[in-house]
């Protein structure tokens, strides 16, 4: 295919990576350094997930790949075209859900989906069979003529989703698009995101919920003030925590946290790069020997007085990707972020 | 409007593939006034209230005040009757009412995530304000011709007839134009409805009451009438009054080589439109750096 060909049917010159940009830098007016030097490449048809803290930089990092922010340094080609010299050929390529759920209140969910048609440039010839599939593809057409301030967050979401593919654009971006719903109306979108992507569409999602990348995501990369600290599968990403994790929980006592985390790391019954860490209840002990050595840690926690109340063997979570990379838990940043946007968001338990 | 350009290659199957077409500015224009103006009629309350209180304006003063008014405008304005008088003023005041409320629905656009949306979708920008700037004016020209119909149907006589009234609307509307700015820049500023609101309707009757709307300048106090020559509205009442009337109004300037009606409508209309200018370039600059970003 010639480069006009590939052009015209509106992808730009690489048909390969449906995002790759280099060295983003992103500096708000006020000096903040939302984004520092983040490198990406998305292949097409990729479930991509950003995963990070509220603050990170996420919000700030799509909506420079959407060209709703001009990155201060750094290159970025979207579907093959240039974000900055090309902005508007970018947009015709791309489908955007925002953080905050952005339906007009006033209109129904018809004339909301009709709006958007017109807006992606849909023939009028097709409108009304395209408005009639996403309004089946979201579970909104009983309700298709209700004005959409009547609906619930949920239907609202869903409704935004849709009203982001009605050009059926090879690549959507996904801004934390179940922040704040109930885990059935997020259950429900993550069925259509499966769906859309099965069918071909890049997927490009932020997310602060570990499940959700664990659970969509083809690849992903952690984002934390404003740089990539980590890229890979989820899975290679749990593997690269170096083994599976032994949580105990013990009676409470003044210090039997800090003991038994002395009796473990004394035993010598694990690798030297075991991990040892005190937890809320207990301790949490990540190692490749946990499941082999972790009975003879509850005998020896046992003959050092302590009592265990206890235990599980566990596959390492996102979360534990987070605290292996970082030093934290997920769920425990945010407070001094960097990304306005990001900390406008309302910002629930991360769960998983 | 639009012309085909293909289909999207590697589209999501949901649906199957989109036949997609390339947007031009006219279509975006068209797109934006249909929705704005699908939003005012599902949203009667504002434009019932920015017509209610000139309305109350237009019966109670002419009842209230008319015979007062009366004996004044026998002098300088010449013998006519107050609703004639009054009524290019309710003119101007429902168009400032109307125009005063544009920056409400930018708010509300900003706040429910439809102005990002809008952004990020392929359609030209300017496209986008402009189709929504012309449906206000819909809505400014229509209330404008309800209460010249309630103004004639209460005694006024428009000596220019059908042309005149047609010429009562577009300069309304042109008035209006440099007030529904200021109401987007107020919105764009404070990205606040109340103080959208606010910042707008405290100027609205000072300046109504500082001009030539009520009641001739010649009978208000000196600094009432320097103030005034500085005061859009009495710019915007007295070319509607011209034309109203039909003949020369405007007092607070002379300009030379114009005759009759064109006396006043000529200086009127320019500084109208540089006003328009002015304010307008301001929004817009605002606008168009509330839409681009923030950043260094």
């Amino acid at each position: 295919m010639t480069t006009d060909e590939t052009r015209r049917n509106g992808q730009g010159t690489d048909h390969e990576a449906a995002i790759e940009a280099e060295g983003i830098e992103l500096t708000y007016a006020d000096g903040t350094r939302a984004v520092q030097g983040v490198d990406l490449r998305v292949p097409r048809g990729e479930f991509f997930g950003f995963l990070g803290p509220n603050g990170a930089g996420k919000t700030t990092t799509i909506k420079t790949l959407a060209t709703l922010l001009s990155p201060t340094a750094g290159t970025v080609h979207v579907n093959g075209f240039d974000a900055v010299a090309e902005p508007r050929k970018v947009r015709q390529s791309i489908g955007y859900m925002a953080q905050e759920t952005s339906v007009d209140p006033e209109l129904t969910a018809e004339e909301n989906l009709r709006f958007a048609c017109e807006a992606y440039g849909v023939p009028r010839a097709d409108r009304a069979e395209r408005i009639a599939e996403l309004l089946d593809l979201v579970d909104l057409a009983d309700v298709a003529d209700k004005r959409a301030e009547e609906f619930s967050g949920g239907m609202k979401k869903r409704l935004d989703a849709a009203t982001a593919l009605v050009h059926s654009p090879p690549l959507v971006f996904l801004d934390e698009p179940t922040t704040g719903l109930d885990p059935k109306a997020r259950n429900r979108l993550w069925a259509y995101f499966r769906e859309m992507n099965d069918a071909g569409t890049t997927i490009f999602l932020t997310t602060q919920y570990l499940e959700e990348a664990d659970q969509l995501c083809d690849r992903l990369s952690v984002i934390v003030d404003g740089r990539i600290v980590a890229t890979g599968s989820p899975a290679d990403l749990k593997r690269e925590v170096g083994g599976e994790i032994l949580d105990i929980d013990l009676e409470d006592g003044s210090d039997a946290r800090e003991r038994a985390v002395e009796v473990a790391e004394s035993s010598s019954l694990f690798e030297a790069e075991a991990t040892v860490e005190a937890t809320a209840d207990g301790i949490t002990v990540t190692s490749r020997r946990a499941r082999e050595r972790g009975t003879d840690l509850l005998v020896a926690l046992r003959d050092a007085g302590l009592d265990v109340v206890g235990f599980n063997v566990r596959a390492p979570t996102l979360d534990d990707v987070f605290l292996a990379i970082t030093g934290e838990h997920l769920d425990a940043e945010g407070e001094d972020g960097t990304d306005e946007t990001d900390e406008a968001a309302a910002a629930p338990e991360v769960g998983g | 409007m639009s012309t085909p350009t293909g289909a999207v290659d590697g589209a999501a199957e949901t649906g199957g593939t989109v036949e997609r077409t390339s947007n031009t500015f006219l279509g975006d224009v068209w797109v934006n006034y249909k929705r704005w103006n699908l939003k005012a009629v599902r949203n009667p309350f504002v434009l019932v209230v920015s017509l209610v209180q000139p309305v109350i304006f237009l019966v109670l003063f002419t009842q209230v005040f008319g015979g007062v008014v009366e004996g004044t405008l026998r002098g300088p304005a010449g013998g006519l009757n107050y609703e004639t008088y009054l009524a290019p003023a309710i003119a101007i005041q429902v168009a400032i009412a109307a125009a005063v409320t544009s920056g409400i629905g930018l708010v509300n656009d900003i706040e429910n995530g439809m102005f990002e949306k809008v952004l990020v979708s392929p359609m030209n920008r300017t496209a986008v304000f402009l189709g929504k700037t012309l449906a206000e004016v819909t809505r400014i020209a229509a209330q404008i011709g309800i209460i010249l119909v309630l103004s004639v149907a209460l005694g006024a006589e428009i000596a220019t007839g059908l042309p005149g009234a047609l010429g009562i609307v577009a300069v309304g509307v042109l008035f209006s134009l440099s007030f529904a700015a200021f109401s987007n820049t107020l919105a764009v500023v404070t990205r606040d409805q109340e103080s959208t609101i606010i910042g707008a309707n405290l100027l609205q009757f000072p300046l109504l009451f500082l001009s030539s709307a009520f009641i001739p300048l010649e009978r208000l106090p000196g600094w009432i009438q320097g103030f005034a020559t500085v005061n859009p509205v009495t710019y915007g009442v007295d070319a509607a009054r011209a034309i109203v009337l039909g003949r020369d109004v405007i007092t607070v300037v002379d300009v030379p080589g114009f005759e009759g009606i064109w006396h006043t409508l000529v200086p009127a209309l320019a500084v109208l439109l540089a006003l328009d200018l002015l304010l307008g370039g301001v929004a817009v600059y605002l606008l168009s750096r509330a839409s681009s970003s923030a950043v260094r």
